[in-house]
Order: structure tokens, then sequence, then C-alpha cells
């Protein structure tokens, strides 16, 4: 795992925060008169994968349900086959559709007033950045960031987005579901009592790969099967897990002190899975010495369990529609109605910034982010650390230096505990051997 | 060992001797029955580090015990304690081994369990024990053996089967799990089974360590040989770190939650722990100069096991064991009412530390074993411990197959045996598995 302190970002960030500027300012005029109801929503959609165009879809339809307007007016992707099966789906016009590792700059510079990021989460945290100074709100995927620096960067960024009353609302989408949030709303009013244990977990067999092309460069490759770097996913604790993890950061109302991991990649070593592992095994350790465990597998055969669990002093729950006490019998029960959480996030989005009172979930899910983030490190490494150290120490930026589609980049070796060094985190003492 | 310093440090920094008087202390009530004639005679089997050391341990519980016997797979190792002993200052008076009760090869179990010896002490490989001890409470013998006692299922319901075969012939059996015998745990454990913590909802338990020991061949060893000689690396002779060391952690929370868990969820693999520059030398020996073989002399078992322990009540406990990542020790218990270190403390509610003095566990094992042998009040640990095994073997299980099963599945279908059967054992050609690859089959 590199160590690079980021300077490449950062400088890129500074450079392009110059050069949008203006667009900043237009931005924030064009939100305003959002609140009043007066305008079209004009959503520009970066990132025109099966994710992307998903969540596109799922805008359309709250517009919908809303009855505002709303049109896809923008596309950008990295590769134009990608950016030709949106087009087509989508109706956008020609002039509007922009392909290449600049394209999202090329749609932020348009009129739209919603962008919808859906790229590899490596590119999130620059793209977030140029788009709210460019005064657009934002519907994120999640995560949001693949390292700490991409973390810090969000949270930079959410803070302006607070400053200049954009929405962001992030695809963390149990957090638009009802059942999750009537019953943490009742474990926040105390009916499982203090929580002192949980548990969450993905865990799930393999998804897609795409294998290497005869003419593909290493950065076009890396980008199309950007499920299995580092770099671009956060490995699938960051890409996938960041979910559960989620929820229990929202249940306890908190993020963790302190973390511990394992990990490792057993059963999926074939060089097209990259440079990612296949199973972690994590302690999350949250104020008042509440212990969590954390598990998320993608190994084909191996048994499935996507969920989370939280244990009181009162009772334990699901999170997601059942409450108990200690005896199994059960305490309350969500009976109402599930709408599409995939579709509410982004009504919740739209309404909030049409009545002038734009969410902002930028913060929430960088630090969620973290915390898969913080998961990895830990394994990677084989060290426990304080998410003090993570948040504000750990200089650990993983975006490539001069990345060109055409260029090289060889891939970085798959992480390990004793070789993968955190070198600014102290050692710890040396360990005995036991009986 | 790194066990007793960490005993030592729980003894507040007391050197080993004042401990040992404790013990001694401890069992003063039994001196007279270990005056006269009532010498107890102690024979070892697996003559490495932990057996020499449970011989002293055992010496040191209680002066009536005199080692006359020792057996080994290997001449050297068996020749080797029984100098060492009759060298140290402390035991060599009661050390009275004559040339003809020194064994080695696969058959010196057989003949030690042949001779006067009332107890034996079980040092092996974890892969030989359940037979071992089978042999021996068949044999009328009373049993101190190490942890763990089986590495897979089938060796488990042997040690199970011994056990109760134990009870009946009112033999003794203590394991070497020795935070069953450290005052400070066993107050607390009253404690917490008396409801002091409440409900218990969770737990946590860790032994994440640094790296083990790899042993080159002797000039002229068989494979075979350098296999039982590097036994922890291969997991039918280990079970794997879960196994072999993990289960100290694993037991003291089965001890909290009065038995096993009702579920298992493990993970794991082998990402870090690389012996390959020795492998190579070895595979070389081995085969002509031939390097290339080198792989399976690197050892089958993993270096890191995460596992979910659902118990009975529901409370799911997390299980961490490894090698070479993280370092993490201990045990920690979740009630309604407060928190345990599992080790003498308990806050909260009920809020209570433990103050009385701390005997060594390991002298201490041995101290009530043979107190339950004077005074005929019979002490047999042995189904527990079974338990215990096929708890941390059910860990191993199911982050090796990446499967999710229940206890009784373990306990009564599981088929899985790696012994390899007696006609195997010789010196000759190893037994050398595959590296789990994290979606094995279950059986």
């Amino acid at each position: 795992m590199r160590q690079d302190t980021g300077i490449s970002r950062r400088q890129f960030l500074q450079g392009s925060a110059a050069a949008a500027g203006t667009f900043a300012l237009g931005g924030l005029s064009a939100n305003l008169a959002f609140g009043k109801g007066s305008d079209a929503f004009k959503v520009g959609l970066i990132g025109c994968g099966g994710r992307g165009t998903g969540a596109a879809a799922d805008c359309l339809a709250a517009a919908a349900e809303l009855k505002v307007d709303l049109n896809i007016v923008a596309l950008a992707d990295a590769f134009a086959d990608r950016v030709k099966g949106a087009k087509d789906r989508f109706k956008v016009a020609d002039a509007r559709c922009f392909t290449g590792l600049d394209a999202y700059r090329k749609l932020i510079a348009t009129d739209v007033n919603l962008v919808i990021l859906a790229t590899p989460p490596g590119f999130r945290p620059l793209h977030f950045a140029e788009a709210v100074e460019a005064g657009k709100n934002v519907f994120m995927e999640k995560p949001v960031a693949v390292d700490p620096t991409g973390v810090r960067s969000v949270i930079e960024t959410s803070a302006l987005a607070d400053e200049k009353k954009l929405g962001v609302v992030a695809g963390t989408q149990r957090r638009h579901q009802a059942a999750y949030i009537e019953t943490i709303k009742r474990i926040h009013d105390g009916m499982i009592g203090e929580i002192v244990s949980a548990q969450c977990y993905w865990n799930q067999g393999g998804l897609w790969v795409h294998k290497r092309g005869p003419n593909e460069s290493d950065v076009a490759w890396q980008i199309r099967n950007w499920l299995y770097f580092v770099w671009l996913s956060g490995d699938h604790i960051v890409e996938q897990h960041v979910h559960n993890l989620d929820v229990i950061n929202w249940a306890v109302n908190a993020m963790p002190e302190r973390v511990v991991a394992m990990g490792g990649r057993q059963a999926r070593t074939a060089p097209e899975f990259g440079n990612i592992y296949d199973h972690f095994c994590v302690e999350f350790v949250y104020p008042k010495e509440c212990r969590t465990i954390s598990m998320c597998r993608q190994i084909d055969g191996a048994d499935n369990r996507v969920s989370e669990r939280v244990a009181g002093t009162k009772g334990v729950s699901d999170c997601c529609g059942t409450i108990k006490d200690h005896k199994d019998n059960v305490l309350w029960k969500y009976e109402g109605e599930n709408p599409n959480p995939y579709v509410v996030e982004h009504k919740d989005l739209l309404s909030s910034i049409r009545d002038g009172k734009p969410l902002n979930e930028g913060k929430r899910i960088a630090e969620s982010t973290m915390c898969a983030v913080m998961g990895r490190i830990s394994a990677y490494a084989g060290r426990e650390f304080a998410t003090e150290w993570a948040m504000k120490k750990c200089g650990l930026d993983l975006f490539p230096k001069d990345l060109k589609m055409d260029g090289q980049l060889p891939v970085e070796p798959v992480a390990r505990p004793g070789v993968t060094k955190l070198e600014d985190l102290k050692e710890p003492p040396k360990r005995k051997k036991g009986k | 060992m790194a066990e007793q310093a960490r005993n030592k440090k729980t003894d507040a920094g007391k050197p080993a001797a004042l401990a040992a008087t404790a013990a001694a202390v401890g069992s003063a009530v039994n001196l007279a029955f270990a005056q006269g004639s009532d010498k107890i005679k102690v024979g070892l089997i697996g003559c490495g580090g932990r057996g020499t050391g449970a011989v002293r341990n055992c010496m040191e519980a209680d002066p009536g015990v005199e080692v006359i016997a020792v057996a080994d797979l290997f001449e050297k190792q068996a020749r080797g304690a029984k100098a060492g002993l009759e060298r140290d200052g402390k035991f060599k008076d009661r050390t009275k081994i004559p040339d003809d009760h020194v064994f080695w090869g696969f058959d010196a179990c057989k003949k030690l369990l042949a001779t006067q010896v009332q107890v034996v002490l079980q040092a092996e490989p974890p892969g030989f024990r359940p037979r071992h001890f089978k042999a021996a409470i068949e044999a009328g013998k009373h049993v101190f053996f190490e942890k763990p006692v089986a590495v897979d299922p089938a060796g488990a319901r042997i040690v199970l089967e011994a056990a109760r075969l134990a009870d009946q012939k009112k033999l003794n059996v203590v394991c070497g799990t020795q935070r069953r015998h450290e005052f400070s745990r066993v107050e607390l454990m009253k404690r917490i089974h008396d409801g002091a913590m409440g409900e218990l909802i969770g737990g946590q338990c860790y032994w994440l360590g640094g790296g083990i020991w790899y042993k080159m061949p002797d000039q002229g060893t068989t494979e075979f040989d350098w296999q039982c000689h590097n036994w922890y690396h291969f997991c039918w002779l280990s079970g794997d770190q879960i196994c072999e060391q993990h289960i100290h952690n694993i037991d003291v929370m089965n001890w909290c939650f009065q038995g096993p868990p009702k579920n298992f969820l493990g993970i794991g693999g082998r990402v870090c722990r690389d012996y390959s520059s020795q492998a190579k030398q070895v595979s070389k020996l081995f085969n002509d100069g031939d390097e290339s073989k080198w792989e399976k002399y690197n050892g089958d078992i993993w270096d890191h096991i995460g596992t979910e322990l659902e118990y009975p009540n529901g409370a799911r406990v997390l299980s961490m064991g490894g090698h070479g990542g993280a370092g993490r020790g201990g045990e920690r218990l979740v009630g309604t009412k407060g928190f345990s270190d599992c080790a003498g403390s308990i806050t909260g509610e009920n809020a209570w530390r433990y103050s009385g003095p701390h005997p060594n566990g390991m002298v201490q094992e041995h101290a009530d074993l043979l107190k339950s042998i004077r005074e005929g009040k019979p002490l047999n640990e042995g189904v527990r411990i079974a338990e215990s095994t096929l708890t941390a073997i059910g860990g191993r299980m199911s982050a090796y197959t990446g499967r999710a099963f229940s206890w009784n599945w373990l306990l009564k279908e599981s088929k899985l045996d790696l012994w390899p059967g007696e006609d195997k054992l010789k010196s000759g050609p190893g037994i050398f598995y595959p590296i789990p690859s994290g979606h094995d089959p279950l059986v």
C-alpha cells in the first residue's frame, strides 16, 4: 500500500477550485431560485454504469412522484460505450454527452443544477469537490472515498455545501427506508436501553469481473474492472459493507473510537481480481466500550448473511423492523409501508431542495466511509489504531499521480500484515509467543 | 513459555517460587495423605517443552509426586526429558525413571501405560491426543492432558466417550486450560453465574500474537518425523491456531455461558504466514535437491480466523485468533448490568474486584487433580474440555468452508476425521493436505 502524502490530488483540487470559482457563484444563485420552486431540476449523471443509470431512473421516478419538473440533461463517463447506453435511455443531446477522464468537469461546466455521482469511489472526493465548488446539488453513491485523504476532502466539501445551501444525499438507502427509520427512532428513544453490543455482516458470493481486453491500457482496464483495485473501490469492505457499518453508526449515534481487523484473500486469487481481499472480520469499539463485530466476505459457495443487529441493556433489534426483549418477546414490530428506498432517497433530496431546506448527508457518509476504510487499513497492516489517528494523521492517499486513460499503472501488490506498513503510526511493542 | 510469563505477571511480579509456596499451602490439607507410602507415580507422554513443563508443574503442586516414566515419538526427546529432570536441582530427587521406563516410537504410549504409573500427563501433539486419552482411561490411569484434546469432531467424540468411561471408572481427568483453576476467575464466574451481570448478551475473546517456530530436519530424519516435530504447522496435528492456542479464550467464553455455543459463523485465511525460505531448504533435503515441492513444507494452517459464536440465549460473541497481525489477548463479557474482563473484575451495577491470592494456574490445575485423586472426590473435566475443543474446531471448520452451522450438527453429524489411520503412522512419507480455500466442502 502506498503511503504518499497526497500532494497530487490536493494540488489538483486547488487548481480546479480556482477554475471553478465563477461557476460557484452562479450555482449559488441558481439554487436559491429552486427554493422558490420556479425552476426545473436539470440533472447531470457522472458515471453511466449500472448504478449510475439506476440512480438516474430512481431520480426520475422520485420527481414523478413529487410532481416536480426534472430531466436528465447531461451525461459523463470515462468510456464512450457507457455514455452511449445512457444517452439512448435518457434521450440526452449529443452536445451534452461527455467522455474521458475529464468528462465530469465538462458536465459540471454546463447549466445542470443537480449531479448524480456514480463513478468508481476513488474519483468521488474529486468529483464531489468540483461539483460543490460549482454550486451543484449532489446525489452521490456510496462509498464516498477510498482513503483518509479522500474522507477529509469530502468532509471539507460538505461544510462548503452547507455554506452554499446545497443539497447532498448519499446512496446509503437504508437511511431513507421506513422500517429502518422507525426502528432506529425507537432505539434512540431507549426501547432497547443502552447499546452495549452490535453486529453487522455482508457475506455473499462473488460479483462481476471484467477480464482485460487485448488493447486495454492498465488504466482503462482497472477503471472497467474497478471493483478489484483498492484505489478505485476501496476493497469490498468499503464498497459494499459500508451500508451495514453506516447502520451501526446510526443506531449507536457515534463513530467508533478504535478498530482492530483481520482479513485476507483466500479464494479469489486470480489476477483479474486485482489486489483486494475477499474477507474481513473487524472489531469496532464505540464509545463506552461498546464493541461490535463486522464481517464481510465475497466468496462463491460460502453462506450469505447481510444484516445488522444491536443489543442493548433492555433488548435487541435487527434495526429494520423488529425490537425484542432478552427473552425473545417482540416488543415492537414495524407494520407500515415500505416504499422503495432507492426512490425515497431521491425524493428526500429533491423535496429538501425544493423547500429551501437542503439535506446534507456529506459528513455523515464520509464518516461511515471512514469506518470501512479503517477496517481495511487495520486488516492490511495487521494493526490496531484509534479513529483519531486515522482521521487526523493517516496520510494514505491512493489516487494515482498523472492519471491518463492510456497510461501505465502497475497493480499494487496485495496487502500483507507485516509487509504493509503504516509509516506514520508508531510501532507496537514486541509480542511474545505463547503456550 | 509466554503463558507462564503471563501467570507470573498476574502474581503481581512475585517470583515463581513464591507462587509455588502458595500452591503448596493450598494443598496443605492433603499433606497427611501424602505422607508414608502415599507417593503418586506419574508418567509423561510427549516430552517437548510443554510436556516437561507440565511434569515440573505437577511436582511443584504436590510433594508426593514422583515421575517414573517418559514416552515420546522420538528417542532423543524421551532421553532428553529424563536427563533434564535428573539435572534439575529442584526435582531430581523425585525423578525416578529407570532406563527401561524411557519409551519412544509409535507404541511408546502403550508401553508407558503398561507400567505402574497412576497419573498420565499427556502433552503430545493434539492430533494424537484423543486415542492416547482413550487408551489411558481404558488402562485405568488418571489423566492430566494438555489442550486442545482433539483436532476434529471424530476425535472430540472419542474424548467425550472416554471421559464418560472415566466417570464410570472413578478416574480423575484435568485439562491444561489453567484459567479454570485460577482463583480470581473461579470467584468471578461464581458471581457471573449468580447473576451479578444480569443477562449475558455479548462478549469478545482474542489471541492475536506473533508467529511460531519452524524446525529444520535433523540429518537422517524422515518427512513424517519432521512433520511431527513441526506439528503446529499441520491441521491434522495441531487443529490450527484457533484450536491449539485460542481455545484458552474460547473455553473462558463457554465457561461464562455454561456450555458451548449453538451456532457458528467463521471467516479467515492465510495472508502473511510464510516460511517459504525454510520450506525450500526442506524441500531440497527431502527431494534430492529439488526445491519446487516447497509448498507442502510451508504448512497448511491459516494465520487468522474470526468467528461469531452464538450462544443458546442469543448472545453473539466475537472470537479472533491469529498470528502475525495485530496483537491482542484476553476475554470480555457483556451483560445487561455490566461488563467483565473475565479475569477478576466486574464493572457496572454490581461492581466487584477479586483481591485474594493468585497462585499459578499452571501449578494449581495439577494441585486440584492430585487433591481429587487423594481425597477420592472425582474431578473430571473431560466432557467440558472436549466441548470447548469442539467449539474451537467448529470455528475453524466454519471459516475453512465459509459455512454457518449449528452445534448439534457439528457434534452429531459432522464426519470430519483428520486421523490418517494407524497404518500411515510410520517413519516415512509425511501426511499433507492442501491449504484450505475458504469454501472447502463441509463434511
